[in-house]
């Protein structure tokens, strides 16, 4: 077996370290994220607040656990539910074909042509900003992405001569759809889905860091980023932390995107 | 019984089928043989239904006296696997790497037949011994990557028989198998046939392969069937020009290498190759290979005549 692209390693340990911090959130932070102890504000770093407080007094390491775990969460619900209906409809127009298929696909040209924050600033501005509208802004950008990754692939296997086997034993094309079309285009999606994770903890960090994401006291390293910008010159670490935060999440998917495409497509690896 | 009658396949660069007629009755064996463009596997895909949407068709397929011509998909969908089933030449690219054998096999009979997952596995099992593959419980759970040429081929037969077809359609089953491979796959799809009183359309241009394996045979050039009969009569004494040359270009592993005077002896070839589909003459579409081509062979098509249908203007009008 061939060794392990690099850029998978070093995403997964990213991704891992992460996705940990994350998880181990739910059950442990240091101090409650969200205690306010004015006394105690722009504390250095010390045995008690490892990273030190905030301008209220918070504890950064439990704020920045705290908001790994709602960034996870966002890019998640994001990909997969924008991955969901994108490789449906990818499926639909890849099965059926002619008017539907150029619907479909014009439809997606449409959805690509529209700005993703602009999208979120226009449902914040009709419903209110709001968590739950920052993951369906993202979901919603995620949609025409899949729905071209799964067509492409789709019309690939549907050339293959084990689906006209499998019309020549009398199969719909639902059926071929579930039984060949879709596990041989699940690693394709797969690496779009990893890819489109780092960009949805992107697009959550810039939604509410314009505050159109997580509201007060929900923590969200896009705004204690905002929140740390008007303090830049008193406490520079308060903007550093949340970002290296972002820059690990989105650098760690990115890469691990990168080399599950080497991993699954060698043809495709880049020549170094 | 299946018929097709002056069938034409016409996409926009030409005709891939040519008026062909044929009539395939239960428990036949028919061979069709004929160079690569020949419209051996247009001729299949009628039979299926599956002719590409870009194509036009017309002329007549029935299925026991019911014209099929005008069928929908949805329909075919029913007839397909139950009354007639395919088999493909590259039996590793006919199978879906991903699935387990067993889950391939089983899917038509779980479909068409509505059987259980326990039901339809067991028949799996069964259809596998009838197939020749040993152990057939063990290689259910297999994936085709774990399976030799033969045994993939023979689990795509296993595929074709799950829901006891009529028909059996075999485009060139042997051509990716080596030679003793290939022998046992023939001699499994004749001893199917005849056990099930299941007719055969063995497709290739394996002439040794398809004098083994049928009692029928179809030449076929350039979209037109040029001469059919009993195998061993057209392969005893072809009548058409083409026929005469396909058999001509055997080798024959007896024959001496060099002849009297110590030269290498040449295999004879038809000169030429087949023309594309937008090249082909409107006459006999053998005309500017033909040995015996008269004036009127390139523009005006020779209909089939005589006990073999043969297709020749030559013929028609006595030796040239």
């Amino acid at each position: 077996m061939r060794p392990l692209p690099a850029n998978f390693i070093i995403g997964a340990v990213l991704v891992g370290l992460v996705v940990g911090v994350a998880a181990l959130s739910l059950i442990w932070t240091p101090h409650d994220p969200t205690t306010l102890n004015i006394r105690g504000k722009f504390g250095d770093p010390s045995a008690l607040n490892w990273l030190g407080t905030d301008q209220l007094g918070r504890d950064i390491v439990s704020q920045l656990m705290a908001a790994a775990r709602n960034s996870m969460t966002v890019a998640l619900v994001a990909v997969l539910l924008g991955g969901s209906i994108g490789v449906a409809l990818g499926l639909l127009a890849s099965a059926v074909g002619g008017w539907v298929e150029d619907i479909v696909m014009r439809l997606a040209d449409l959805g690509f042509a529209f700005p993703a924050l602009l999208f979120a600033i226009m449902l914040a501005a009709v419903f209110g900003p709001s968590l739950t509208n920052a993951v369906l802004a993202i979901a919603f950008i995620n949609i025409p992405i899949f729905a071209r990754v799964a067509r492409a692939s789709a019309n690939q296997i549907w050339t293959r001569e084990y689906v006209l086997a499998a019309r020549a034993a009398g199969m719909n094309k639902l059926a071929i759809t579930g039984d060949h079309i879709l596990p041989n285009i699940a690693a394709a999606v797969i690496v779009q889905a990893t890819i489109e994770f780092a960009v949805a903890i992107l697009a959550e960090a810039a939604l509410s860091y314009l505050g159109l994401g997580a509201q007060p006291p929900a923590s969200s390293w896009g705004r204690m980023l905002s929140e740390a910008q008007t303090l830049m010159y008193l406490a520079p670490d308060l903007a550093i932390y949340p970002g290296l935060c972002i820059v690990i999440a989105v650098l760690g998917f990115g890469l691990l995107g990168d080399g599950l495409r080497d991993i699954t497509d060698p043809r495709l690896a880049r020549t170094r | 019984m299946f018929e097709i009658q002056n069938m034409t396949v016409r996409f926009t660069i030409g005709e891939a089928l040519r008026d062909a007629s044929l009539r395939i009755s239960p428990g036949d064996r028919m061979g069709i043989v004929g160079e690569s463009g020949s419209g051996k596997s247009m001729l299949a895909a009628c039979l299926m239904g599956m002719v590409p949407d870009a194509a036009t068709l017309s002329g007549r397929l029935t299925i026991d006296g019911v014209d099929m011509t005008q069928v929908p998909e949805i329909i075919w969908q029913t007839i397909r696997a139950r009354r007639v089933a395919m088999i493909f030449q590259e039996p590793m690219s006919a199978l879906n790497p991903l699935r387990r054998v067993g889950d391939t096999v089983a899917e038509p009979m779980r479909v068409h037949l509505g059987l259980s997952k326990t039901q339809a596995r067991d028949r799996v099992v069964g259809l596998f011994e009838e197939v020749g593959i040993p152990d057939p419980t063990a290689r259910l759970r297999m994936f085709p990557h774990e399976l030799s040429g033969g045994q993939r081929q023979r689990v795509l037969i296993a595929l074709a028989l799950a829901c006891d077809p009529e028909l059996l359609i075999a485009d060139e089953p042997t051509t990716a198998l080596d030679a003793n491979v290939a022998l046992k796959i023939t001699d499994l799809l004749v001893n199917l046939s005849t056990s099930r009183n299941m007719a055969l359309v063995f497709i290739s241009h394996d002439l040794a392969a398809v004098a083994r394996a049928t009692t029928n045979i179809a030449v076929m050039y350039g979209g037109d069937i040029v001469e059919r009969g009993l195998t061993a009569e057209v392969l005893a004494n072809p009548v058409h020009p083409y026929t005469q040359g396909l058999l001509a270009a055997r080798p024959d592993p007896r024959a001496v290498p060099r002849d009297a005077n110590g030269n290498r002896r040449r295999l004879p070839t038809i000169p030429g190759t087949v023309p594309p589909l937008d090249k082909m003459a409107q006459g006999c579409r053998f005309s500017g290979r033909c040995s015996v081509e008269r004036s009127e062979c390139a523009s005006v098509k020779p209909m089939p005549a005589g006990p073999r249908h043969a297709a020749c203007h030559a013929i028609l009008r006595g030796a040239p």
